[in-house]
């Protein structure tokens, strides 16, 4: 069973494939690429495609 | 403002490039949309309804240090207001650049901060009346 984060601690990283509409094309995005790039990082989850966000 | 927001949900990006393309909703919706087909990252952020496999509408703001620095999870049928999430990340933003308080009153930078002090004890009411300055 893995820990919750709790807000304050550090996030492990993590690395997903994505689909880019900017592009129209597949990618991954990983944090570890957003912390080198001094950027902030805002997941946004929801249930599944084809529901209301 | 340096910020990369992910859309994550537990279909595959295959999933996401079909949807996003049928449904015009999100037509101007440019955000990558990950995928997190296994629930692994969903789980490790206590939003993954294993029976389901759906994920909670959880937001969570990460810094560039790599710390979670708020968060806020809704249950299934409650949609998210941009707005309120807009607050609280400017909010982290300023704190990040400041050490001072966020006031419940806070919407911008330029509003009522508190700056933390021994005088400030007790007195936070007196120093939200009096432009922050505890009497």
């Amino acid at each position: 069973m893995t820990e919750t984060i709790q807000v304050g601690a550090e996030v492990p990283d993590f690395t997903l494939n994505t689909y880019e509409p900017q592009t129209g094309d597949f990618g991954s995005v990983s944090l570890s690429d957003l912390k080198s790039a001094g950027k902030w990082t805002i997941l946004f989850f929801y249930p599944a495609d084809f529901t209301f966000v | 403002m340096g910020a990369e927001l992910i859309t994550v949900s537990c279909d595959t990006h295959f999933t996401h490039l079909a949807w996003h393309t049928v449904e015009k909703e999100l037509a101007d919706v440019k955000f990558k949309m990950g995928s997190d087909k296994t629930g692994d990252l969903a789980r490790q952020f206590g939003v993954y309804l294993g029976d389901d496999g759906l994920a909670l509408r959880g937001t969570f703001v990460i810094a560039p240090d790599g710390r979670l620095l708020f968060s806020e999870v809704n249950f299934l049928n409650v949609g998210r207001n941009v707005d309120e999430l807009m607050r609280k990340f400017k909010a982290a933003l300023y704190v990040a650049k400041k050490d001072e308080g966020i006031p419940p009153t806070w919407n911008e930078e330029g509003d009522l901060t508190l700056k933390p002090s021994a005088k400030m004890v007790g007195k936070v009411h007196e120093a939200l009346s009096n432009d922050g300055n505890p009497t």
